[in-house]
């Protein structure tokens, strides 16, 4: 029973760094209809930036803030720049740029900061707190706690704000919203900033635990994916709660299933993506599409 | 369409005339009367990307040597290429080097499976697959059908065994082991010989064994469930990050084993980024000069190594056990080379490489000498084992044999 | 026309002498670049003509490759019977996966094909007693391996196994050729271009989609085992998700859709290392520069692509349809 519990403690802490990478996945997804494949290596790019900035003598909270500043410039001329000319031609022509970005901030990590992993001190600290046989750290509470706060903090933003009424718009019908004044270039690039910054903090809280390094992001990627696609890729909460469920999942599939064991996590994790997309694809609290050819 | 037909033909001309700059072959592929070429290829990039520290050191000797006028007049050239311990770049590089650059030899190429890999063809090739740093047992064991092919690091299964050894000597009443493995060759086969030597015990002592697959984000999960088994001993048999990411795990889950961590994680470098209280105790094997081991810290052999990284690596750690293991393959190879002659060859190389009895390699650890025979091919066949204290490691109880 | 058949000779030509001042190596580098070419003509097929987003078409060449190595390694069969039982295996699959590829729409497509890629080698892996788990299978050797190429018109072995890779790449080219410009392929563009469109003149979509996934699979799988067959080795880690972006790439630099474009496609996926090598400055010793520079050309080729799409896509739509 401890056993059961500790899985599924760790599982809540694996699955809220891939909750907050989901949340950035359907952000974009929500404003621009594009799936971000170098979502990743963004979120990795930005935990460097991090790790840069407190090698130099920066303390944490002040170099995490300059981070996600940077990070949300950073998405903001992204999609001015490369985005935004092509987002109205063929869908491979921007799946593959995104993969390009992947590919290209991947080699630039590397060649920056090489290829081997770094030691990345969070603000929380990892000592262990037994509670009743299971133990968890103050960095795994920390992690689960900035990925709610994260994802209320983005919902108030959506509802309760001009600005995010304004995205809202924008992404659901961008000739209506232009109509009632709202400029809806600048909302997508908001958008895509926000992202930049939420894919910032799922790299800072997933770099203490599994080492910086340019390949960091990329199983968690799919992961994220998998989190995005189960929790509705439109829904923000869903991704959220369906990373917290993943990693429940994957880590119960991994300690209770033997054939499954440590080797096949991304298979499942995979059967995840296929079983909803193909049963319910607009997962748990997605709305369901109707395409009209 | 036209635009396109010319961007192809151009291409294939460019390639005709890159072709035309392939080395031609002389009597002794890689020999010149000023030079020697060798090759390797290991994980400059990647997970593993420490490892090719030896690489690094192993060149930084190479350069010390030419400067002080090579071997018989022939300065080493040294070409070193990157796999990131992907075995399928492994056999890109090897026939590069081979076909390519008409290579004397290959040496130290990093890694099990690599160099699994490209085994078959280098020895139908008939090129010297010298020093490989990898300890699977084959390396050493096969020779009849790959006489050109000799290991150089002691043998994984070896080390299992010498572990089990230990276990059996101190705790043996009350050992519970967990065991987190990589699931490859190099992996198994440590797990393989700690099983054999623990005989009939290991039934009952081993009560969980996990392995994780190199691709893997974190092997979180896994340290938790050997925790749940409610073991008392731990053996890491991992590599790179997930060494260091069983360590930090441990000491998260607040549980604190007696560790065993294999040779290729212990670098101190590698220690040092261990929560200190879960590392206190643990234990591992040694038989290259680790700079950072107090018990060295005067020693001329490691006064040798820190001069010649600073001279030849550019922004290297002195302190770097890695590069150390790296110079003393290359001092091995330079004896090899001496002992081969004036009059260079491929034969003559394997010649001197199975006739070893060096005795004086100042970067391996007093007692451990480099011997082989032509139906004894482990270079090293004995360690040292020692302890994990306060920061830095301690050897103790003298040079054992880790003869298969 | 006059001018086409003169460029193809002239491009088989230069395949033809090509091996022979060069080195082993480089030999088996251009028949690899063969190997990538089949593979991206199957890629145009179903993504170019299509319109079916495929990120894990390496897939189909590690289904393929493996294919021949175990066929070779374990029942000894020769190499050259591989192939086509490769392709039909492989093509098999691919029928399979394009039913379940029916019911998810591009971007889903994408993410389900990239899934399948980055996750396959882990499964390779896993079932090591079929595969040989991550120490791969080596064929190099083996009784099967084509041995009887040697001394045939003075061929050294890897020449012979060039010769056999731009052979079955010539007949790929031709079939694929008939196969666009046939019924097949015009209703493929038809649905590419409108599903609404063509299902009003009454295509039937579903079949030809999944036609699609099974005869560009057999394409990937024919590739796949030539490339074992060339390189002597297979690992799960020899078909990663990066070689399924790089064939995508070799797709769109050929504008995917033009069979030219194809060869220009497998031989920069080929050699790219080297041309970035010649870059001043750039050590390709470390892998970074080298990635870095492959992902710009990427970003950069798809921000210059919608201008010469158009044109692109009008070109080989006539040539087609012209029934050439």
């Amino acid at each position: 029973m401890t056993n059961f519990l500790q899985q599924v403690v760790s599982g809540l802490a694996s699955g809220g760094i891939y909750g907050s990478l989901a949340l950035a996945l359907v952000l974009i997804h929500r404003s621009t209809g594009v799936l971000n494949f170098a979502q990743g290596e963004m979120a990795t790019l930005s935990a460097f930036l991090c790790f840069t900035l407190v090698d130099h003598g920066w303390s944490f909270w002040p170099a995490f803030g300059a981070t996600l500043v940077l990070s949300f410039g950073g998405g903001v001329a992204l999609h001015s720049v490369l985005i935004r000319p092509i987002q109205r031609g063929p869908l491979l022509g921007i799946v593959i740029l995104t993969i390009g970005l992947l590919i290209a901030i991947n080699g630039f990590d590397t060649w920056v900061w090489g290829g081997a992993a770094k030691q990345f001190h969070g603000p929380f600290s990892t000592e262990p707190i037994t509670v009743g046989g299971v133990a968890f750290s103050k960095q795994d509470i920390g992690v689960i706690a900035v990925s709610l706060v994260v994802v209320a903090l983005v919902g108030l933003l959506f509802t309760r704000t001009k600005l995010g009424l304004g995205l809202r718009a924008a992404a659901v019908n961008p000739v209506e919203a232009r109509l009632v004044g709202v400029r809806v270039g600048a909302m997508l690039a908001v958008g895509w900033g926000l992202a930049a910054a939420l894919g910032a903090v799922a790299g800072v809280l997933a770099a203490p635990s599994l080492f910086l390094e340019p390949n960091m992001m990329q199983t968690v990627l799919l992961y994220a994916f998998a989190a995005a696609v189960l929790g509705g890729m439109d829904s923000p909460l869903g991704a959220v709660l369906g990373g917290l469920l993943l990693g429940v999942l994957l880590n119960l599939a991994g300690t209770y299933v033997h054939w499954i064991g440590g080797e096949l996590r991304l298979a499942t994790a995979l059967a995840v993506i296929l079983a909803v997309l193909l049963v319910r694809p607009a997962g748990l609290l997605g709305r369901s599409l109707v395409r009209r050819a | 369409m036209t635009r396109n037909l010319l961007a192809v033909v151009a291409a294939l001309a460019a390639l005709a005339l890159a072709g035309f700059a392939a080395a031609a072959t002389t009597a002794t592929p890689g020999v010149t009367p000023t030079t020697i070429a060798i090759g390797s290829s290991g994980p400059l990039t990647g997970e593993a990307a420490a490892a090719a520290g030896v690489l690094r050191g192993a060149d930084a000797y190479f350069k010390y040597v030419n400067a002080r006028g090579g071997v018989y007049g022939r300065k080493i050239s040294f070409t070193y290429l990157d796999d990131a311990y992907d075995p399928s770049k492994t056999v890109e590089n090897v026939r590069r080097l081979v076909q390519q650059d008409n290579v004397f030899a290959l040496f130290s190429l990093v890694g099990t499976n690599g160099n699994l890999a490209v085994r078959d063809f280098v020895n139908a090739a008939g090129v010297p697959q010298v020093f490989s740093a990898a300890g699977a047992t084959t390396f050493g064991r096969d020779y009849a059908k790959y006489p050109w092919t000799i290991g150089y690091l002691p043998p994984y299964a070896e080390e299992g065994e010498l572990y089990a050894k230990h276990i059996l000597a101190t705790n043996a009443k009350k050992a519970k082991v967990a065991v987190l493995y990589q699931s490859d060759d190099y992996g198994k086969d440590i797990l393989g010989g700690f099983r054999r030597a623990l005989g009939a015990k290991a039934r009952t002592m081993i009560v969980q064994t996990v392995g994780y697959d190199p691709t893997s984000s974190d092997v979180q999960s896994q340290v938790a469930q050997l925790k749940a088994s409610g073991a008392n001993t731990f053996m890491v048999f991992a590599f790179g990050k997930f060494a260091i990411q069983a360590f930090v795990y441990a000491s998260k889950l607040g549980w604190k084993p007696q560790i065993y961590v294999n040779d290729v994680a212990s670098a101190s470098s590698i220690m040092a980024l261990m929560p200190r209280a879960t590392a206190e105790g643990a234990i591992s094997i040694l038989w290259g000069k680790d700079p950072a081991t107090p018990k060295f810290k005067k020693d001329p052999g490691v006064a040798l190594a820190a001069k010649i990284v600073r001279r030849y690596v550019p922004g290297g750690n002195p302190s770097d056990g890695f590069l150390v293991a790296g110079m003393a393959e290359a001092y091995s190879f330079v004896d090899a080379l001496k002992a081969a002659g004036k009059n260079l060859t491929r034969k003559g190389l394997m010649n001197a490489v199975t006739h070893m009895n060096e005795a004086s390699n100042p970067f391996l650890v007093p007692g451990v000498k480099v011997h082989t025979t032509p139906t004894f091919r482990f270079p090293i066949s004995a360690v040292q084992l020692q302890r994990w204290h306060s920061g830095h490691w301690e050897p103790f109880g003298g040079v054992v044999s880790a003869r298969p | 026309m006059k001018v086409k058949l003169a460029g193809f000779g002239l491009v088989a030509l230069a395949l033809a002498v090509l091996p022979f001042p060069l080195s082993e190596f480089r030999t088996v580098q251009l028949a690899t670049v063969g190997a990538y070419f089949i593979a991206i003509l199957g890629l145009d097929v179903l993504t170019g003509h299509s319109g079916q987003i495929s990120l894990g078409h390496g897939a189909f060449m590690a289904v393929g490759g493996y294919t021949t190595a175990i066929l070779m390694a374990d029942h000894g069969v020769r190499d050259v019977w591989t192939i086509p039982i490769a392709a039909a295996v492989a093509g098999a699959i691919g029928l399979a996966a394009g039913i379940p590829a029916l019911r998810l729409s591009g971007l889903y497509l994408a993410l389900a094909t990239f899934g399948i890629a980055v996750v396959l080698p882990t499964i390779l892996k896993k079932f090591d007693g079929f595969t040989g788990g991550s120490t791969g299978i080596t064929l190099f050797g083996k009784p099967a391996q084509t041995g009887h190429g040697v001394g045939v018109w003075g061929l050294t072995n890897n020449q012979w196994l060039y010769a056999l890779t731009w052979t079955v790449g010539a007949a790929c080219f031709l079939l694929a050729w008939w196969l666009l410009a046939s019924r097949f392929g015009r209703s493929l563009r038809a649905i590419r271009d409108s599903e609404l469109a063509a299902a009003a003149s009454g295509v039937n979509r579903a079949a030809y989609k999944v036609g699609a996934f099974g005869v560009s699979a057999a394409f990937a799988g024919v590739a796949g085992s030539l490339y074992a067959i060339n390189v002597a080795y297979v690992s799960p880690d020899t078909f990663p998700i990066q070689l399924s972006l790089t064939l995508l790439v070799g797709a769109v630099v050929g504008l995917y859709g033009s069979i030219w474009g194809a060869l220009l496609g497998a031989l920069l996926i080929q050699f790219l290392s080297d041309l970035v090598g010649l870059v001043p400055h750039v050590d390709t010793k470390q892998a970074g520069p080298t990635t870095l520079v492959f992902g710009l050309v990427l970003v950069a080729l798809m921000l210059l692509l919608p201008l010469v799409l158009r044109l692109a896509s009008a070109i080989t739509d006539r040539g087609y349809s012209r029934g050439r």
